[in-house]
């Protein structure tokens, strides 16, 4: 067989047809009227929707006027345009923080996938004991962040933690896990992967769950390896669940807050400190709403951003 | 099928007026406010709200509210009832109550808090009560110079409550094992933290991680026993002086030297008192409690040292009057002022009790048997509380708001950890802090 035709074989397998299927999903929707019937059920919605309207855009907006002021915890304070947002934007420290965002972000959220998926693939065979490995990797994620963070600390923080003494047993001298700032932001990421690996691995698992075991059996007896197994089948057959986990991932990541401040602080020396803590600390340490707000704002902006980005690459997913 | 629509069309409109109806009756209603709206705040009328934090052990709110419950107003003033708010997140807490006017009429919080809400104009002076207390004589049982900490232009911001201190401590077994007394001054601490190396134990023992602002207290403290600080006369930053420097070069020296634990800045208090619990920490800086804090056997072994004499001959550290406050949102000002009055007359049994409370504001408390039969307490009260100074120093006693820009703040971990892991000089460390300060 060739290539070109188990590429054939392969999409028309994943597009979930048997032998006289066109492989074309249904795009005929039934166009939708506005009869009295349908404006009846909008006017009995409409109470609800104001309600959650105001519930969610009165803090959003009462934000937006507290970033365009320069007032504190008690006070909104006077209009002062754009001036935070100026300063903001001027100040390395946020810069630094964003910086640290972003790789805290991408190693986040791929170091968790990648993690996941390969547990989700591993325990979708039969293996002895596989629901009790599955409860057991599940526990990062369920036991409560101030706990974990509290565990890490004891695992990395002084010299007498165990693995302070496994490294140096190890030949690696004395290492400073947190205090060492580029230990500190990698000691940061491999917490955080830890932490929301086991929420990847349900969602790939479930998403692997809804692949019928036939399609791939189509694509074995085409012939394809296990990596072309992974690479045309698994991978796309799961697109749609991983672009949503990784939207639901960046967000977690971008808005972590606890993962971050009960491990380091943000410390040492800002090199640990994401957007979130810094908003954080210019909001209730520093007391100044108006630059902390700012920063939750560009936040939002770019999470935004990047949430339509991966939305779309679901809905093309779709219409694939 | 018509018929059946349009009757179906009929009942929708009727529904419809219907839910217009109520709905517009709700937002009037909701529009005319007035009347008892926004009640709540500082109590109702015959009851004033009294907040306090957990200052102590698990003994201490059960306790305090008792205290508070057994108060018997005057006729015609308000009861008390009694609200503990936790540590966490009560920057937050207070300020979402005092804005919406649902806070206490009286309330402990963090040491710089009153001059926050003073600034607001939400803080009932207490001058009119410090002048009855003139009378009755807790005035003059305060200890020398802890109400002058209070007053601000308008008034007398707080009443002092309870005090924490930063004192330096030092493991009495260890250093007999290294050979050396406890030091007196800047060049015999060196040589002490030296002897201290040679046997793997370090000599300045302080936390600057996530929740431990000891590590700014301490470095702030180094400036003040050189006679320096963060703030000059006229209440304006002024971190750049020589005597900062000589004092910040000082610690860089003992980082320099690795006498200070590496770990140091990110070490959060547990991790302080592991170290200290290990003997990882020969001599070291810290609160009141750190023995009863570090507990086990170590805890006998450790020991308030005296003051350190500077090398211009300046003793001086950092000290934190914590303090009571009055909210002008209260049923009654008399009531606030007569609770508190009984409240400081009935409190010595948070100190005599040992609810792990900070240290007394009252002489005639800490002249208690139960008090002095701690000798680090005594030596504390004696020997570093006269010395102690806010952080307004060195250009006054008196707190003030701008203090709040470096009571926990950012800008002084960041000082703080640069310090202690060595990456500036003394000089650029303060420059820093100073534009940070401005800024």
């Amino acid at each position: 067989m060739s290539t070109s035709s188990l590429t054939r074989s392969l999409r028309r397998a994943r597009d979930g047809v048997g032998v006289a299927g066109t492989g074309r999903p249904p795009d005929a929707r039934p166009r939708r009227v506005l009869t009295p019937r349908t404006l009846t059920m909008l006017a009995l919605v409409l109470p609800s929707i104001i309600l959650v309207l105001l519930l969610n855009a009165y803090p959003v907006l009462y934000a937006g006027v507290q970033s365009i002021r320069d007032g504190d915890l008690i006070s909104v304070g006077d209009f002062v345009g754009f001036a935070n947002y100026e300063s903001v934007l001027s100040d390395p420290v946020f810069w630094q923080a964003a910086r640290f965002t972003l790789v805290f972000t991408l190693v986040g959220v791929f170091g968790s996938w990648a993690m996941g998926m390969s547990l989700a693939l591993l325990l979708r065979r039969r293996i002895p004991a596989g629901n009790v490995f599955k409860v057991l990797l599940l526990l990062p994620w369920v036991v409560p962040v101030v706990v974990s963070a509290t565990s890490w600390n004891w695992l990395v923080a002084t010299p007498q933690s165990p693995l302070p003494i496994l490294a140096e047993a190890l030949g690696f001298g004395r290492v400073l896990f947190l205090a060492n700032p580029l230990l500190a932001q990698i000691t940061v990421c491999v917490f955080k992967v830890w932490i929301s690996f086991p929420f990847m691995m349900m969602m790939m698992g479930a998403a692997l769950a809804s692949v019928d075991n036939n399609v791939y059996e189509a694509a074995r007896v085409d012939g394809a390896s296990g990596a072309q197994l992974l690479r045309t089948m698994t991978l796309p057959l799961t697109a749609k669940s991983t672009y949503i986990s990784w939207i639901l991932m960046t967000i977690f990541c971008v808005n972590d807050f606890p993962t971050v401040f009960l491990l380091t602080g943000g410390g040492p020396v800002d090199s640990t400190q994401t957007l979130v803590v810094q908003a954080y600390r210019t909001v209730f340490l520093d007391f100044e709403t108006g630059p902390g707000v700012a920063i939750a704002f560009l936040m939002t902006i770019v999470l935004v951003v990047i949430s339509v980005v991966l939305y779309r690459r679901v809905r093309k997913v779709e219409i694939e | 099928m018509s018929q059946r629509a349009s009757t179906a069309a009929l009942t929708r409109r009727g529904f419809l007026t219907a839910a217009g109806g109520v709905a517009a009756a709700s937002a009037l209603a909701a529009c005319s406010g007035g009347g008892s709206g926004g009640g709540g705040g500082g109590g109702g009328a015959d009851t004033l709200k009294f907040w306090n934090m957990p200052w102590g052990g698990t003994a201490f709110n059960p306790l305090d509210k008792e205290i508070t419950e057994a108060y018997e107003p005057a006729d015609g003033l308000p009861s008390a009832v009694y609200q503990e708010i936790q540590w966490a997140n009560f920057t937050q807490t207070f300020s979402s109550a005092v804005a919406s006017n649902t806070g206490p009429a009286v309330s402990s919080g963090g040491g710089t808090q009153a001059f926050l809400f003073e600034s607001q104009g939400k803080i009932a002076y207490a001058d009119n009560l410090l002048e009855s207390w003139k009378e009755n004589g807790l005035y003059d049982d305060f200890l020398p110079g802890l109400i002058d900490t209070m007053k601000v232009e308008g008034g007398y911001a707080a009443v002092p409550y309870n005090l924490d201190m930063r004192v330096m401590w030092y493991n009495t077994t260890l250093l007999e094992q290294a050979g050396v007394e406890p030091p007196t001054d800047w060049p015999s601490y060196m040589a002490a933290a030296e002897a201290l190396k040679a046997i793997d134990v370090y000599a300045f023992g302080v936390g600057a991680g996530s929740g431990s602002f000891t590590g700014s207290h301490i470095m702030t403290s180094f400036m003040i026993n050189n006679g320096g600080g963060l703030f000059n006369a006229d209440h304006e930053p002024d971190c750049v002086t020589d005597r900062n420097i000589e004092a910040m070069e000082f610690v860089l020296e003992m980082v320099a030297k690795g006498y200070v634990d590496p770990g140091s800045v990110t070490y959060t208090s547990d991790n302080v008192q592991t170290q200290w619990g290990d003997r990882r920490f020969g001599m070291g800086w810290d609160g009141a409690g750190l023995a009863s804090n570090v507990g086990g056997d170590v805890a006998a072994e450790l020991v308030v040292n005296s003051p350190l004499t500077g090398p211009h001959g300046d003793q001086g550290a950092l000290h934190f009057p914590n303090n009571i406050m009055m909210y002008t949102n209260t049923p009654s000002q008399e009531g606030s002022e007569a609770f508190l009055t009984y409240y400081y007359q009935n409190m010595a049994r948070l100190w005599t009790e040992r609810t792990g409370i900070g240290l007394p504001p009252l002489k005639s408390i800490a002249e208690t048997p139960e008090f002095q039969a701690d000798p680090n307490a005594v030596k504390i009260i004696e020997e570093w509380q006269p010395i102690s100074k806010t952080w307004a120093a060195p250009g006054s006693d008196a707190l003030f708001l701008g203090v709040t820009d470096v009571d926990g703040t950012p800008a002084m971990s960041t000082f703080t950890q640069t310090v202690l892991s060595g990456a500036a000089t003394a000089e650029e460390a303060l420059t820093t802090l100073q534009q940070a300060l401005e800024g």
